[in-house]
């Protein structure tokens, strides 16, 4: 029986698995979208991965979960480690890139650079308050100009005269981008000007004052869509190295991550037929009145976090 | 009002209304008011009567004085500094009466003239009949709680992430602070303060011969505020960090080298003042990079002009010592998930460098 590792990457957006083996290949790989409902996608996600996993040869000894909603999602699978995905972007792809010296990614709604020296990361930034140029305003955009979000790549390719936009704020983006199709330019060049400008926005904000060394590795949902990695390429002036797992790489990071940790605890699929409820409950002890939120497994409470203070503890078990 | 009638408040300040509290009702003998802790009360009251784009601190500050009025203050103080701090007096003044409430405010940025004479009038504005040699007396009293508070907070904060018993390390900090709030002598000051340090030194810490080290600076209410930060302060040392913090009233305002000295210590990455704190808080980043820590949190509040605008300057600090910087911006919003993450992520990666390059 050989090891394998469960790596989940529950975002905003979408939700990502992937079980990998000692030698980081790839056995199982699954992207979804969230919809707003991180626990009903991880058990879509598991019930999608269950029969593509090859049980009879592998057994799968640990878990990691990361993105937004890894605590709770770390909660109901039994997580043996629960991290950011700041840092499992970055073992995820440093472990197929050791060469990478800045990894750009754009997800739905946060985008961050990590610059890597040596294979470790050295800096970071991520975008803060605001969700300016990321996934979110492209597809919004995209569906403002009736097109699918996948098409964005195609129709950005036969652009030849980009449309300047305004690339600060995605409010004032979105005026200015009702002005340009107001006045007749054509689809196309619209769309190529979108994806200019999610990359201006990201350099402006994200990549403000960080040195960016090539090779560069672009990953995140955006990473998908080719109009965006031209921009990159153009702006950058360097190759932009996009990995077809991309999308997957926070899961990998986190199944990397749990492979590495020494915690160990065997993990079942059993997880999607279990029923998760999740109650606030309001602390009320002081005027912070913290959101505790209790998570229960078939109606038994298996973990409450949110307090701030001992006040607000709930033991559990 | 009579003086004898006063009840003063000042808004909350990291534990510093202590050592206003001493010097309001021993030197100034008036009765003051201490506003209750921040919470996401405090910042929700003053955020809703807040213009909407004004630095965060004015939204607690206002929401601290609210605060105060409700716990039954009839007279408000307010401080004056060099940014935005200087308008706030007045602004919150108005709003606060627009709002129906009946209270004396003293403005201390009226008594701003330079002159020596303007402590004086300060005192008098509280309390025309102030015996001003005992006042004076107090004042360095009060001055020494400052010392005293900012002495044990940095000592609390660079050791407690390596405590062996963190509950009791802690409980000799908290109880501490809340000496400092009932304290009525420099007699019983000075017990507190020895007891706390003995205390301090009597627990076990169990800290790595080359532990992991990071430098705060930031905005001087955020930075030092640990209610306005989230706590971040805490939440570094508990994953087992040195947090070392220049910034605070003490190191600010009386042991300031002065804005020259400082200067020619940061010629090389700027070359005149920029702000009331921007020299330090570029020195202060510049000093942690030459001892070798591992990282520096920037922490501000949104809107801060100041801090904004030495961005660039530590942007280039962190290049040329090759020390990542963590830019934390704080607004009104009390989800702390995305602080977690990013703090969580500063300290993997600031681990995993110093297992790499060194």
């Amino acid at each position: 029986m050989k090891k394998a590792y469960i790596g989940i990457d529950v975002g905003s957006i979408s939700t990502k698995g992937v079980i990998i083996d000692d030698a980081n290949n790839i056995l199982v790989g699954e992207y979804i979208w969230t919809e707003g409902d991180p626990i009903g996608a991880v058990k879509r996600l598991l019930s999608l991965m269950e029969p593509r996993f090859d049980k009879e040869n592998y057994k799968i000894v640990a878990t990691g979960t990361t993105g937004s909603a890894r605590r709770l999602i770390g909660t109901i699978t039994g997580a043996t480690v629960v991290k950011n995905e700041i840092t499992a972007h970055a073992i995820g792809t440093t472990a197929f890139y050791p060469e990478v010296r800045t990894i750009l990614e754009i997800g739905g709604q946060d985008s961050k650079i990590i610059l890597v020296e040596n294979g470790v990361a050295v800096d970071y930034a991520m975008n803060t308050l605001c969700a300016a140029g990321t996934g979110a305003f492209l597809s919004s955009q995209a569906r403002r100009l009736g097109i699918e979000v996948e098409e964005i790549g195609d129709y950005a390719a036969k652009s030849e005269h980009p449309v300047q936009i305004a690339a600060r704020c995605t409010v004032f983006a979105e005026s200015d981008l009702v002005h340009k199709i107001q006045t007749g330019h054509s689809k196309e060049d619209i769309i190529a000007g979108v994806c200019r400008a999610i990359v201006e926005n990201y350099l402006n904000n994200v990549g403000k004052g960080k040195r960016i060394v090539s090779p560069v590795v672009f990953q995140g949902g955006v990473s998908k869509n080719s109009g965006v990695v031209r921009a990159f390429e153009d702006v950058l002036g360097c190759d932009v190295i996009v990995d077809p797992n991309g999308h997957l790489m926070g899961a990998i990071g986190a199944a990397i991550l749990a492979r590495s940790n020494e915690k160990r605890a065997d993990f079942s699929f059993e997880v999607e037929h279990a029923e998760f409820k999740v109650r606030e409950a309001n602390c009320g002890k002081c005027p912070n009145n913290c959101e505790i939120l209790c998570v229960y497994k078939d109606g038994k409470l298996i973990d409450a976090w949110g307090n701030r203070c001992d006040n607000g503890a709930i033991s559990v078990g | 009002m009579k003086y004898t009638e006063r009840k003063v408040a000042f808004p909350r300040y990291a534990e510093y209304n202590a050592a206003l509290k001493y010097l309001l009702e021993n030197g100034l003998g008036v009765s003051c008011i201490v506003p209750p802790p921040l919470s996401d009360r405090t910042l929700k009251l003053g955020a809703k009567y807040s213009p909407d784009f004004v630095c965060t601190p004015f939204k607690i500050t206002l929401g601290s004085m609210i605060e105060a009025l409700e716990s039954g203050a009839n007279t408000l103080l307010m401080a004056y500094g060099i940014c935005k701090l200087g308008y706030y007096g007045e602004l919150q003044e108005q709003i606060l009466r627009d709002l129906g409430y009946d209270f004396d405010f003293i403005n201390l940025e009226v008594y701003n003239t330079g002159k020596k004479k303007a402590f004086i009038d300060m005192a008098k504005a509280v309390n025309p009949r102030v015996n001003m040699p005992k006042c004076t007396a107090v004042f360095f009293e009060a001055l020494n709680m400052g010392a005293h508070l900012d002495e044990i907070t940095a000592e609390y904060y660079q050791n407690c992430g390596f405590a062996a018993d963190r509950h009791a390390y802690q409980a000799i900090y908290k109880n501490f602070i809340s000496e400092m709030y009932s304290a009525n002598s420099a007699l019983q000051i000075g017990h507190a303060y020895r007891e706390a340090r003995r205390a301090m030194l009597e627990q076990k810490i169990e800290k790595p011969a080359n532990p992991l080290r990071v430098g705060i600076t930031g905005d001087f209410y955020t930075a030092v505020d640990a209610f306005s930060n989230a706590n971040v302060e805490q939440r570094l040392a508990d994953m087992g960090v040195e947090v070392h913090r220049w910034i605070n009233v003490t190191n600010r305002m009386l042991r300031y080298p002065g804005e020259k000295n400082l200067n020619i210590k940061i010629k090389d990455y700027c070359r005149y003042e920029m702000g009331p704190n921007s020299t330090a808080n570029i020195w202060a980043t510049k000093d942690y990079a030459e001892r070798g820590f591992d990282g520096v949190l920037h922490v501000k509040a949104a809107a801060c002009t100041p801090e904004i605008d030495i961005m660039p300057v530590l942007q280039n600090i962190s290049r040329d010592y090759k020390m990542p910087v963590l830019y934390l911006t704080y607004d009104s919003q009390t989800s702390d998930v995305g602080l977690v993450t990013r703090l969580e992520a500063f300290y993997d990666m600031i681990a995993m460098r110093k297992k790499v390059f060194r």
